[in-house]
């Protein structure tokens, strides 16, 4: 491979983040062609915290927009300082020259930047991330189109503001909902999936240091069992971790019964999935993987 | 920045055109995104270069899951012989073996792959083919077609998916707000300049479908399974069940994300497939065993089935009338209504058409798609 993304890949790992040699081709792209990276994938994977590594990887700081319904310009982009705008009309209220005041008033001064704005309005490359945009609203999506393809925001009374630094933008979804076509045609994409046995492994090791190297191939043999049932929610690499942690501080040195009994609230948030679990010998799941 | 000749950029817009009639959504700027990373020298490291295309050609998970291989069976010649041989190495074609993709109810939904050669000289989907496919019915598919139908299908599924919900969603702006009118005033020195709006209740539906598993009917299922897999979603509740001479309850199955999983499990749990029909007595079963917890007047049910019975007719005409007095609409498909000259003169069909809300073929994509319409309407 590229010597640059083998670089990015042993930062990444300096970071406690194992990167894929696809994914790090896409993070490699991300830089070096300056267009957003749509991630998509199961909750659990991984996807925020890569842009979190992004930010530490490239000495930067990491923006963050958490997406939810009704999301809206004024929380996303901007709004004006309407406090600040009254408290300058009351002050020159004697002011002659009433077009002056009104172009005053609607200046930069009197912007409030939200993360959006703040991205594109700093001076160094920042790392942006839009967080788990599936729930957000489509016209939202809409807003955000400019910004992805052309670095600017348009402010109908200040004109069109175009980024200082491109910042790189990190999209994720866990994909609720199906994303329109004019986001997903601005953006790189990748699917990360859950990783492989051995890679899942590593990450345990690389996160937990005083993990037995048995006990982690057994959490990691349960937790990939598991993902092939049924289940409501599949767990996913925050779970593993979580569940490795857990039977850490319990000083356990291999699964057991009543161990998975006690501990599974750890791995399942969904009661017919812990009921499952529960009715079930932990030898099923623990049948080594192909 | 690396020399690259003319030769291979007519291959990469070979390869965009090939992306393309599988269904990608290319434009201008990711051929030039692809051109650009070809001159930046990532075309000389075989995995650099798949990996960025990928990235760059991929807008959703599907296209993920079948980039490598189309990139293989793309690309791998190119990298294996030099530019010149290449010309005289497409004369002759090796030819792949085909691979099943999906064993659905014992039937195989295999992926032919037809010779490179005809692929690459095909470059673009006529109107025309689109149109023939959508229009064939779904057991009379040649093998040679299976692919672009499935392709098809996914395409027409994924933008039936979007049209879906915008319709489901009403207009976000219901009646003014006064409470939060008023408190929006506040920050802008009490002048209200925004006027906020009540949201409308979005009012998802509920629905059970009944699948015929028979023999003649598993390439009808099976579509029609994939069609409601994509609608999913947009449904508050959505129950499912697959008879022929059993009735299986099938919704559990339906938890896994992965489609093609979901198929695959669901061919491995119903074992009574291609056994002949008993439709009233699956219907009866299902009445006294789900009609309780799966009937409302909010449920809208749909059957597929050709309405051949072997069993008693008078007990299907009974179930499909208590059936449409506990729900809100009852709806049959019938894939046998797409044929030419057909009539509903079959004794099971004549005995339920008196209690169904709408009677529809759904032996085609086109029929499926219309049944949209259908789901919608009520």
């Amino acid at each position: 491979m590229n010597k640059e993304i083998d670089a990015l890949i042993k930062d990444f790992y300096g970071h406690d983040y194992i990167l894929s040699e696809e994914l790090a081709t896409s993070v490699f792209l991300l830089k070096n062609l300056e267009k957003p990276l749509l991630l998509e994938g199961n909750p659990g994977v991984g996807k925020t915290v890569l842009a979190k590594t992004l930010a530490a990887h490239l000495h930067t700081h990491l923006i963050r927009l958490q997406c939810y319904e009704g999301l809206d310009v004024n929380t996303t982009i901007y709004e004006w300082n309407y406090q600040k705008q009254l408290l300058h009309i009351k002050l020159f209220e004697q002011e002659r020259d009433k077009q002056a005041l009104g172009n005053k008033i609607f200046g930069m001064d009197y912007v409030l930047k939200r993360p959006l704005l703040q991205s594109i309005s700093a001076e160094k490359p920042v790392v942006l991330l839009i967080d788990e945009i599936d729930r957000a609203d489509e016209e939202f999506e809409a807003y955000l189109l400019e910004l992805l393809s052309d670095f600017q925001i348009s402010i109908p009374e200040l004109g069109t503001i175009r980024a200082v630094s491109k910042p790189m933008v990190v999209l994720t979804s866990n994909r609720t909902r199906e994303l329109s076509d004019a986001l997903r045609r601005r953006c790189l994409y990748h699917w990360v999936d859950f990783p492989s046995k051995a890679k899942e492994i590593d990450i345990i090791a690389k996160k937990l240091p005083d993990i037995d190297e048995q006990l982690a191939s057994q959490v990691v043999t349960f937790i990939h069992n598991l993902r092939k049932s049924s289940l409501h929610k599949p767990p996913g690499i925050a779970e593993s971790l979580d569940w490795a942690k857990t039977l850490l501080l319990m000083n356990a040195a291999h699964i057991t019964d009543e161990l998975v009994h006690n501990t599974i609230g750890s791995v399942l948030k969904h009661k017919d999935d812990i009921e499952f679990v529960r009715n079930k010998k932990v030898q099923e799941f623990l049948v080594p993987i192909p | 920045m690396v020399q690259v000749n003319k030769t291979f950029k007519e291959r990469l817009i070979d390869f965009t055109f090939y992306c393309r009639e599988r269904q990608f959504v290319l434009g201008p700027q990711e051929t030039r995104d692809a051109f650009e990373i070809a001159e930046r020298g990532y075309l000389l490291d075989r995995k650099l270069f798949q990996y960025s295309l990928k990235a760059i050609f991929c807008k959703r998970k599907e296209h993920f899951d079948r980039f490598d291989e189309m990139f293989d069976r793309f690309w791998s010649r190119y990298y294996e012989d030099k530019l010149e041989q290449r010309k005289t190495a497409l004369k002759q074609p090796k030819k792949d073996p085909d691979t099943a993709t999906v064993i659905f109810l014992g039937a195989q939904f295999q992926i032919p792959r037809p010779p490179e050669q005809k692929q690459e000289a095909k470059q673009t989907v006529g109107a025309n083919e689109s149109i023939r496919l959508r229009m064939t019915d779904f057991s009379k598919v040649e093998v040679t077609d299976r692919e672009r139908l499935e392709e098809l299908a996914e395409e027409l599924f994924h933008q039936m998916s979007m049209r879906f919900k915008r319709r489901l969603e009403n207009a976000n702006k219901g009646a003014i707000d006064i409470r939060r009118t008023v408190r929006h005033g506040i920050d802008k020195g009490g002048l209200l300049l925004d006027l906020a709006h009540k949201k409308k209740r979005k009012e998802k539906r509920k629905v059970v479908f009944i699948l015929d598993v028979s023999g003649s009917m598993d390439t009808y299922s099976y579509y029609l399974l994939r069609y409601v897999l994509v609608l999913k979603k947009y449904f508050k509740s959505l129950e499912f069940f697959t008879f022929s001479t059993q009735l299986t309850h099938v919704t559990p199955l339906l938890r896994a994300n992965n489609e093609q999983r979901i198929l695959k499990q669901i061919g491995k749990e119903v074992h009574s497939w291609s056994s002949g029909t008993k439709i009233g007595e699956s219907l009866t079963e299902f009445l006294s065993v789900y009609g309780s917890k799966f009937l409302s007047q909010k449920h809208i049910v749909v059957i597929l089935s050709d309405g051949l019975e072997t069993g008693s007719v008078v007990q299907l005409r009974e179930a499909v009338r208590t059936i449409r007095r506990r729900c809100k609409t009852l709806v049959w498909l019938n894939p046998l209504k797409g044929m030419k000259g057909y009539r509903p003169i079959q004794k099971g069909i004549v005995n339920v058409m008196p209690h169904l809300d709408a009677f529809e073929s759904a032996h085609n994509l086109d029929s499926l798609l219309k049944l949209e319409k259908v789901l919608m309407d009520v």
